[in-house]
């Protein structure tokens, strides 16, 4: 007969609950006893761990017990089967629907167009945008007129216009022919509202109106 | 083939083959159920039982198990013993209930917790009871499992789905803890029983 493998102390007190449960490999077994056959400390505790073995082994007088009570967990089955056939009806009934030829032709068309016309809204390329002097802009603080001149002012006139009462454009022609002009910085509030009185008088402009500073257009 | 003896309902004295059982309840076969159901219930509940330390919770957690077992027979794959899976579904159920129930580890402090002694004189197994109530639930449910169900450690491993030294380890700490437990809990309980006198 083979010799048992020699194991260590520590290896021996580790396997030593199961050697007391009696559920260890045969070659355990003969390890574990073998060692135990030399050391009191072992033997010590083994006793020790029988007694835990058999104070905790269930009696065989509670291992018969009454029938249990299946009724709550029939009932968990009984809805578990119910939920899984109403389930089950359902996806039937779908696949039914996806028989008919003509409904899966119509859905795979529809399908594909929704695909198509996704596809080409996501692909299309950006609108390009433009900006021009009539495009609304937020203006940098300063003092401004809103301006419609005379159509047949020609641009040596509207040049000399603005030089002569110290305006410059900085927006327009709007689609309606709306011009942002800027007073000169250097100018009083009295210097400007001259000015604007003498543009509302002259032939040239049909319409001069101050706007708020900061103000967009 | 793992093969137990079943206790119950004219059962008792056949042998039950549990994964002809198991292979009958993937094909919500009812009757196979409800005698896998009445086979486990003392030992399980019983486990239940002692690691919940409350009957009707236990016995909610193992209808939770059995539940279980019914939906997923079809998953079992046979790599562990039966017992071994339905245990192992025991023990994370069981392990989720103690912290729904907020029972975790209990303090044993001599001084303070007085909760842990029998209020009448101790016999053994109340004392050896209160010493493992004070066991953090890991480690109580390898010396339960060992010594309530007798599984082997191999088993627990599976069970535990932790390595075979995490099983030892566990055990190891779970008998240091109740060497020192016990004797403190043995000596509280004769001073309440002197002071009582």
């Amino acid at each position: 007969m083979a010799e048992p493998d020699r194991i260590s102390h520590e290896q021996a007190v580790e396997l030593l609950p199961w050697l007391a449960n009696d559920t260890l490999d045969a070659d355990e077994v003969d390890a574990v006893k073998q060692h135990a056959s030399s050391c009191v400390v072992c033997r010590h505790e083994l006793a020790q761990l029988e007694a835990l073995a058999r104070s905790l082994e269930p009696s065989s007088g509670s291992l018969r017990t009454p029938l249990p009570d299946m009724r709550n967990i029939n009932a968990r089955i009984d809805e578990f089967i119910e939920q899984k056939g109403r389930t089950r009806k359902q996806l039937s009934k779908l696949r039914d629907w996806f028989d008919n030829s003509w409904r899966l032709a119509f859905i795979t068309q529809s399908v594909i167009m929704v695909a198509l016309v996704g596809g080409w809204l996501l692909t299309r390329p950006p609108e390009p945008s433009f900006s021009t002097l009539s495009t609304p802009q937020p203006l940098p603080n300063g003092h401004y007129l809103r301006v419609v001149f005379e159509p047949n002012l020609d641009a040596s006139g509207l040049s000399e216009l603005l030089q002569r009462n110290h305006l410059s454009i900085v927006q327009g022609p709007s689609e309606r022919g709306v011009y942002t002009l800027r007073f000169d910085a250097s100018l009083s509030p009295a210097d400007r509202e001259q000015i604007t009185d003498g543009l509302t008088r002259n032939v040239d402009v049909l319409f001069a109106q101050p706007i708020a500073s900061g103000a967009e257009r | 083939m793992t093969r137990h003896e079943c206790p119950e309902d004219g059962l008792r004295d056949r042998k039950i083959d549990e994964r002809a059982l198991i292979a009958a309840i993937s094909r919500r076969d009812r009757r196979a159920f409800t005698v896998l159901y009445r086979h486990y219930h003392p030992r399980l509940n019983g486990y239940l039982r002692r690691m919940l330390a409350n009957a009707a919770i236990a016995d909610e957690v193992y209808d939770d198990v059995m539940f279980v077992v019914w939906q997923d027979a079809g998953k079992y794959r046979g790599d562990a013993a039966v017992s071994s899976w339905i245990f192992g579904i025991a023990y994370r159920k069981a392990l989720s209930a103690l912290r729904r129930e907020g029972r975790h580890q209990a303090p044993v402090d001599r001084n303070t917790d007085t909760n842990l002694l029998p209020a009448s004189a101790p016999g053994d197994n109340e004392l050896l009871n209160a010493g493992l109530a004070a066991l953090s639930p890991d480690h109580r449910q390898v010396v339960e499992l060992t010594y309530f169900c007798g599984f082997s450690y191999k088993e627990i491993a599976e069970i535990a789905d932790c390595p075979v030294n995490t099983v030892k380890t566990r055990m190891f700490h779970a008998r240091r803890r109740l060497k020192y437990l016990l004797p403190r809990l043995a000596g509280d309980c004769k001073e309440k029983r002197h002071g009582r006198a």
